[in-house]
């Protein structure tokens, strides 16, 4: 129980147990061919010790690479570069101390709930007498006795979970990790399962000593973990380590928590959304910034909101809470808002832009060509916007196009930017796609100036 | 039978290097079965005597039966080593679908008069070579799509759950047992039962044939139609049909149904709103007590095991954990895959070489004129399948449509329809031609008739389930905004149907392409009806031991299905998907 000693670390460096190092990642880089040539670099130089007893929390924002990094942890992948250690020895295939539970809950549907639990004792074959009884001690311990004989299909999410847990823990894993564990499930039964897992960790009757869990909540990972490794995209990479140094169980309403939970919340938005990627002014060339793949009516129902919202303002955060959208998917709309400059992001506040209000207040008609002009003035559409002028007949092949994306936005996976741009670019009439041809076409402007441009 | 892997191969080019040097290799391996038959002429012998008295016909259709079951068995293993070779490898993926793609749309009936002879010389029991000879020509109508099947089921199964069995230790023969052949089970079984009525389609001639002067018998259900066809034996051919349906009808309940029902289990999806398909047989099964005693006599029997070795277990276990912890070493095994596939790929080299090399010496005795008829030949049957692939859907795509949107006539039809499908339709030839023959009609247009036989199911199957499929809103959208008449059709049934039509069109023309070896040369009442084409050639090669004719026949019609395939089928199957695909 060392996880309860406050160690006042400061983030980064510290860690939330002293025990000795049981895992580590050094330097580790990934990186996974794209179907449309390229590479696309999840990882890069991602290095983490973690010790005995621990709890480690591995947040941020999606494709920022955490579940992958959980996978190269477990020996479930091999990294391109850099190495794994399991107690000093590098780790080659899977490792055999851990176990791991998925957010799918990855069942054999055909297996019962008892034969499910036990897999990892025998390894696909009939279950031996000493099994039966480790299989029995993991179905009571996340309380599950009487359904052994069931099927996985007669279970609900959070029962089929459970089992998740009972098949880890019938192992005695030394090491347990998480893969959003309570990502698919309700949020009643999630606290439920929650409070569990922090107790089977106590139990000294499950053998479980470390805990790795991937997770998007931030009141998860603060309710869990020792340390919150935050994450950053573009490539995947660890941004900050927060320690958590609270005595379990853990009560989320007392101040300390909330506290913790703030903090997390301001390192992940800086990691979010960060102040270097404001666009500079138009005119100044600079470099090519993403766009979030998020759609028009998204952003547009957030510009909406803020208009409702007291002083048009609010903290990231609580809107993706009253909105009841993903935190993560709420960040990369509150980007997409700021490049076009809808609303500006003051700490973890949003606040609309006098342009935001003018789009608000105008009616539907009137919206399009309001979105138009900006969209046309982004860095990314006024690029793609530019080949096309440049092409012949004003239109370009799929590939092509693609092409430019991949060499613009090396971290990025140019097909779903591609999607983005081809859907705002339709929704504001400044470009046009034919599937059947697979060619992006510029759809020639009524405006003068961009005409000219278009017979160049 | 898959058209799955027309739309999942779907390439940018129609025709790749990995392509051609497959096509290569299979030119050599009909080369190298006919120049092995050529080689081994095994003794004349008398063809056994067929009884066609009905005491007999039982004895008769349980032999086909068994002849059937165990060319599925092998089929099934072959598809779990192709298909898992297929999936494993990149390589062996890159070699392995071409291959199949390939092998299930070439005429393997061209194959079976080299298989007979070569495997009558192997044995010197004439029954086992001829025996061995038939099975494998009904494995040849059911492994391939197995194969799609199994390499499908393997690419698709989720990815948390390859990695669930990993941490948990399985080996790769665990996770073989344990989820990839239990997660394509569902597919598996269906494309059995398809399986099993495609390998009926040749019965007929894979019982009995003649060969040169030489007449090759199978005691069978189709060595027995084939003699009454011979004598005019009427009540013997009605007696024979009927055999042949309760065959069918009886292998569906019995066999089929129930292990459809079992199969559900191993469904990857968890949508439980769906009504498991019920079986009487298996719900007998189900309600017997036998199954639960073993299972508690076994359990029973562990149990006590366990207590003798109660001392150990302690031990046992501290010391597994231990071992267990340990990160297992694995040496030089990419090595050894290596230098494996590496010997592999030379001895297909070299096979292929020999084979090419036969093939052309068999080919160069071809006369120009020979080439010429060839010729005629093909372009005849093209036109023959194209009218049949046409005729089939003029009347199976509304039929079809009308079956499909209503769920009470598709539930009251598909049944039987499904039995009318499974059932060989070479064996109603000689009836037709007769019939065809009384009212004028010659079997220059006869045998298109004898391809539409054979090729509508899969037209009507696919349009009946792709509209039965249609989400209920678009049906919902469509009484709304008033679509009625043709509108409606034009505007939903149509294109949703279009994808599956594609899908039917492909699997027909190969069905006509097949048929046309029986459809264009017919033996009835002891006289032989003949019109030029392809597959009239390709028979009457056979029967008068023509080899050069028949390697040359056989080579033609592969070029041209695999052809028209990739340039035609393929592209239209990947327009069809993108542009019509309802789920997208």
């Amino acid at each position: 129980m060392t996880g309860t000693a406050p160690t006042a670390a400061t983030p980064g460096t510290g860690t939330g147990s002293t025990g000795p190092v049981l895992l580590e990642a050094r330097n580790v880089t990934q990186r996974f061919r794209l179907p449309n040539a390229g590479e696309f670099e999840a990882l890069r130089d991602v290095s983490l010790a973690v010790r005995e007893r621990e709890v480690v929390a591995l947040v941020g924002p999606s494709g920022c690479g955490k579940s992958t990094f959980l996978r190269i942890l477990a020996g479930l992948a091999a990294p391109v570069s850099g190495s794994v250690l399991y107690r000093g020895h590098p780790v080659e295939g899977v490792l055999t101390s851990a176990a791991m539970v998925f957010q799918s809950f990855a069942l054999l549907p055909w297996l019962t709930v008892e034969d499910n639990v036990a897999m990892g004792l025998t390894a696909g074959r009939d279950l031996k007498a000493s099994d039966r009884t480790a299989v029995t001690r993991a179905i009571d311990l996340v309380g599950l006795s009487g359904f052994e004989q069931a099927y996985p299909r007669e279970l609900s999410g959070g029962m089929k979970q459970r089992v998740g847990f009972a098949r880890a823990l019938a192992v005695e894993p030394e090491i347990l990790f998480m893969d959003e564990p309570f990502g698919a499930l309700d949020a009643l039964t999630a606290e439920n399962l929650r409070a569990q897992v922090t107790e089977l960790w106590q139990d000294p009757q499950t053998g479980v000593s470390t805990l790795i869990v991937v997770t998007h909540s931030v009141d998860e990972a603060v309710f869990l973990a020792g340390r919150v490794v935050v994450f950053g995209t573009n490539p995947g990479h660890i941004r900050e380590i927060l320690d958590v140094p609270l005595p379990y169980p853990r009560d989320p309403r007392a101040p300390a928590f909330q506290a913790m939970v703030d903090r997390l919340h301001a390192i992940l938005t800086a990691t979010l959304l960060p102040e270097a990627e404001r666009p500079a002014a138009p005119g100044v060339p600079t470099r090519l910034v993403g766009f979030p793949r998020v759609h028009v009516p998204e952003v547009l129902g957030l510009l909406d909101h803020l208009a409702g919202r007291e002083q048009e303002s609010g903290s990231v955060f609580d809107i993706a809470e009253q909105l009841a959208v993903d935190y993560d998917r709420m960040t990369s709309v509150v980007r997409a808002a700021e490049q076009l400059g809808w609303v500006v992001t003051p700490g973890e506040q949003v606040r609309l832009t006098p342009a935001g209000r003018t789009l608000v207040a105008a009616d539907t008609a009137d919206r399009k060509p309001i979105v138009r002009s900006r969209v046309a003035e982004h860095p990314l559409f006024a690029r793609v916007v530019m080949m096309l002028s440049e092409a012949e007949g004003g239109a370009l092949d799929d590939d092509e196009v693609l092409a430019d994306l991949t060499i613009m936005l090396p971290f990025s996976k140019a097909s779903m930017v591609y999607r983005t741009v081809i859907e705002w670019g339709r929704y504001v009439g400044l470009l046009d796609h034919s599937t059947r041809d697979k060619r992006l076409v510029l759809v020639q402007p009524e405006a003068p100036e961009t005409a000219e441009a278009g017979g160049a | 039978m898959d058209s799955s892997d027309l739309l999942g191969g779907a390439r940018r080019r129609p025709v790749s290097a990995a392509d051609l040097v497959v096509l290569c290799l299979i030119c050599a391996a009909i080369g190298a079965v006919v120049a092995f038959a050529r080689e081994f002429e095994a003794p004349y012998t008398q063809a056994i005597q067929i009884d066609l008295s009905p005491a007999a016909l039982p004895r008769y259709t349980l032999y086909s039966l068994s002849r059937g079951v165990i060319a599925l068995a092998i089929s099934f293993l072959f598809a779990l080593v192709y298909g898992w070779a297929a999936a494993s490898s990149a390589t062996g993926e890159r070699f392995l679908l071409p291959v199949l793609d390939i092998l299930q749309s070439i005429p393997v009936l061209g194959f079976l008069p080299g298989l007979v002879l070569g495997l009558v010389a192997l044995f010197p029991s004439r029954n086992a070579g001829l025996e061995l000879a038939a099975i494998l020509m009904i494995f040849t109508a059911q492994a391939w799509n197995l194969a799609f099947s199994f390499y499908n089921s393997l690419k698709s199964v989720p990815e948390p759950l390859r990695e669930a069995t990993r941490i948990a230790g399985w080996g790769s023969w665990q996770i073989f047992r344990g989820l990839e052949v239990p997660s394509a089970m569902p597919g598996l079984v269906w494309n059995g039962m398809l399986s099993m009525a495609g390998g009926w389609f040749f019965l007929m001639v894979n019982e009995a044939f003649q060969l040169g002067d030489r007449d090759f018998r199978l005691p069978g259900i189709g060595s027995y139609m084939s003699v009454a066809v011979e004598h005019g034996d009427r009540r013997a051919m009605i007696l024979a049909l009927v055999a042949m349906t309760a065959m069918i009808v009886s292998v569906d309940r019995l066999f089929w149904r129930p292990v459809v029902v079992w199969a559900q289990r191993f469904r990857l999806d968890d949508s439980a709103g769906e009504a498991p398909a019920t079986s009487w047989l298996l719900e007998f099964f189900r309600r017997s007590r036998l199954r639960v005693r073993t299972h508690a006599v076994r359990h029973s029997a562990v149990r006590t095991a366990k207590r003798a070795t109660q001392p150990l277990r302690r031990s046992l276990r501290s010391a597994n954990r231990i071992l267990r912890r340990v990160p297992r070493p694995r040496p030089g095994r990419a090595l050894l895959i290596k230098i494996g596939s590496g010997i592999g790929v030379l001895l297909l080299l070299a096979g292929g070489a020999w084979g090419i090399w036969h093939l052309a010496t068999l080919l160069a005795q071809l006369s120009l004129p020979a080439w010429g008829r060839l010729a005629e030949a093909a372009g005849l049957t093209f036109v023959r399948v194209i009218l049949a692939v046409a005729l089939s859907t003029a009347w199976a795509l509304p039929a079809g449509v009308l079956i499909g949107k209503s769920p009470r006539a598709s539930q009251f039809f598909q049944p039987f329809i499904q039995i009318v499908a499974s059932f060989p339709a070479p064996m109603i030839f000689p009836i037709v031609v007769i019939g065809l023959a009384f009212l004028g009609v010659g079997l220059s247009v006869g045998s298109i008739v004898l391809m539409i036989l054979s090729s509508q199911w899969y037209v009507l199957f696919n349009v009946i389930s792709a509209v039965a499929a249609l989400p209920p809103q678009l049906a919902e959208a469509a009484d709304v905004f008033k679509l009625t008449g043709w509108r409606r059709w034009k505007s939903l049934y149509l294109p949703a149907a279009f994808p599956a039509l594609v899908t039917g069109w492909i699997t027909a023309a190969g069905g006509a392409w097949n048929a046309s070896i029986v459809s264009e040369y017919i033996e009835v009442g002891g006289g032989v009806r003949t019109t030029l084409g392809l597959g009239s050639l390709i028979s009457e090669a056979t029967a008068k031991a023509n080899f050069p004719l028949l390697a040359g026949g056989i080579t033609v019609m592969s070029i041209i299905v695999v052809g028209w395939n990739r340039l035609v089928w393929r592209r239209l199957a990947t327009q069809a998907q993108t542009r019509f695909g309802v789920t997208q």
